[in-house]
């Protein structure tokens, strides 16, 4: 594709290339992917890059995809004030 | 406290809740959203009899069976957290307060998989399940004239849904040929899941290569290669294997796309560009199991490809490893509606039968048996490889 | 232009009997139909951007309409982070889009 600038974390405009050039230079989990780029760190939770992310990770380290989730979910899963999340 | 929570109140999450309220169990459904149903509400289809099938009108039904068994409700609820507590019973966070109960079943349902493509983040860009929802349940079109990109079954399917809501639409047509569009971008590639929707445009496909060309890589190619450039029509509607979106373009809200011919590789045909003009896009890339509260409960996952990607590690009545933690729907894998309800039914018998002791009786054998033959009898299979990928699962 | 309601639909209907609802949109006042979500009201009356991004100021508006993406939040009475999609209307609500925030974590507090 000629546009590697296509974003693919939304939240946090990280883009195709980005991700790449991570990949090449450490060649890393997706893990360090989303703590170098943030990547998957921004507001959804990474619900909507997540498997773009392990799609890369899997390509360039030409491992297949584990049983594992790749990367935690944690909790929130869904934003929410820290009075909500704290209780009263 | 409560004998069962249940997450989602999708085809799944309704027949658990009707299921376990029948056997006397005291039930509870959550979900984000404001109406029940998840994502039967805008589901509309012909069956083979010709007789519609209108998701709404089902989650209407359902819903009205829940609650006349007095299954309490909390619609526009967003659970953010769950635990178990003291290894005895699960405690739900939500953004509307915290709720208890001795067993959970999560029934999310999936998520859509997108497909990253230049100036996608653009108002008027959108998942083809977001114009679904927004045609069919809320009753606005997503706008005046669009187009499809990503040519598959779900796209195909909510594409029909648009053209009856009267929604203009240019086609489908294809994502960008890169890395995360592998599989969905090379006209032999998607040409072959094209021939699992033969009933959508039977003596179209047919005679393009009919269920032949499925067999050996070398005839799809031939197959492809004899594929109209301008795509063939599917209720006036033209699918364009050979045509695909570059960039999306607009300052504000998208004004237009840039296509291009492709080759059967997915090569760009030098001096083929265009724009059209459009003011909504919808793209499709398929559906993956939403599954992020499985994980918190600490149920341990798969990687199965035909069933959407990792999926909770489960049993044959819907039982996860982790106590006391069942799934059904589409968190479980990717399958039609019908086939959620079924699963949502033997959820709900398998949670009533821990609860009143009974042993595997014929209701649950029963039920597991309704599970198969939906599944087998599906008119719409998302991934050809589905029994495959459960049987990995159930052995 | 013409509209994008949907009121007539050969499988599922008419859409006849809805009331008018009222609320505002960055000040401006909106017409809405009960039962509507802001972001189906706001698209109703064609507008799609709901926000700008944070960093970048790039226009948004909802992406998957089923409250998965949060590409679609606003601040609705003065509580920031609301998704449009999972939102009904309510008479005379106050709605204001995400704006583009400065960044003085990132350049030193320049504006």
């Amino acid at each position: 594709m000629e546009n590697e600038n296509v974003i693919i974390c939304r939240c946090e405009e990280v883009t195709f290339k980005e991700i790449c050039d991570t990949l090449k230079q450490y060649n890393c989990s997706s893990r360090e992917v989303k703590l170098r780029t943030r990547a998957a760190m921004g507001y959804c939770g990474g619900r909507s890059c997540r498997s773009f992310v392990d799609t890369l990770v899997a390509e360039f380290s030409r491992r297949p995809r584990a049983d594992d989730v790749q990367l935690k979910y944690r909790p929130p899963v869904r934003p929410m004030p820290f009075k909500t999340l704290g209780g009263e | 406290m409560i004998d069962c929570l249940i997450v989602g109140a999708g085809p799944a999450g309704l027949s658990a809740a009707i299921a376990c309220a029948e056997n006397g169990l005291s039930t509870m459904v959550l979900d984000e959203f404001m109406k029940p149903g998840g994502r039967l509400l805008g589901q509309l289809h012909e069956e083979p009899n010709g007789i519609w099938w209108n998701g709404i009108d089902e989650a209407e039904k359902l819903y009205q069976r829940a609650k006349a068994l007095s299954i309490s409700f909390h619609l526009e609820t967003s659970v953010c957290h769950l635990e178990k507590v003291d290894g005895k019973y699960w405690t739900l966070h939500t953004d509307k307060g915290k709720f208890s109960g001795k067993n959970l079943l999560i029934a999310t349902g999936a998520a859509e998989q997108s497909l990253p493509i230049p100036g996608w983040t653009l108002p008027g860009v959108m998942s083809i399940g977001a114009a679904q929802v927004m045609a069919n349940v809320h009753r606005v079109k997503p706008g005046h004239r669009g187009i499809v990109i990503g040519v598959n079954v779900l796209s195909a399917a909510i594409a029909r849904e648009l053209l009856l809501a009267g929604v203009n639409l240019e086609g489908i047509v294809l994502p960008p040929r890169y890395l995360l569009t592998k599989g969905q971008s090379e006209p032999k590639d998607v040409f072959q899941s094209l021939l699992h929707m033969v009933h959508l445009a039977p003596s179209h496909l047919m005679k393009i290569g009919g269920k032949m060309a499925l067999k050996s890589s070398f005839i799809r190619k031939m197959a492809v290669g004899t594929y109209p450039k301008k795509g063939f029509k599917v209720w006036g509607m033209p699918i364009k294997l050979k045509q695909t979106v570059t960039e999306i373009i607009g300052k504000e809200n998208v004004e237009g796309v840039k296509v291009a011919s492709v080759d059967s590789s997915g090569n760009i045909i030098e001096g083929s560009e265009e724009i059209l003009p459009v003011d909504f896009v919808c793209i499709s890339g398929g559906l993956y199991p939403l599954a992020e509260l499985v994980s918190l409960a600490g149920c341990p996952f798969k990687y199965i490809p035909s069933l959407g990607g990792h999926v909770p590690v489960h049993d044959h009545n819907m039982q996860t490893p982790v106590e006391g933690l069942y799934v059904a729907g589409n968190v479980t894998g990717i399958e039609s509606a019908k086939v959620a309800m079924a699963q949502g039914h033997l959820a709900g018998l398998s949670i009533s039968s821990q609860k009143n002791k009974v042993s595997d009786g014929e209701a649950l054998q029963n039920a597991r048996e309704s599970v198969v033959s939906t599944r087998t009898n599906a008119l719409i299979h998302f991934h050809p490889d589905i029994l495959d990928g459960r049987r990995r699962l159930y052995g | 232009m013409k509209t994008l309601r949907i009121k007539k639909h050969p499988i599922l209907g008419p859409d006849d009997f809805r009331n008018t609802v009222a609320f505002t949109y960055n000040g401006k006042t909106i017409n809405a139909l009960e039962g509507d979500t802001l972001a189906a009201a706001l698209l109703a009356n064609g507008i799609r951007s709901l926000r700008a991004h944070e960093e970048s100021g790039s226009p948004r508006s909802f992406y998957c309409n089923i409250g998965h993406c949060f590409e679609c939040r606003v601040t609705v009475n003065g509580k920031e982070g609301v998704r449009a999609c999972l939102t009904p209307v309510s008479r005379g609500v106050v709605v204001e889009s995400g704006k583009k925030l400065p960044l003085p974590f990132k350049d030193g507090g320049e504006k």
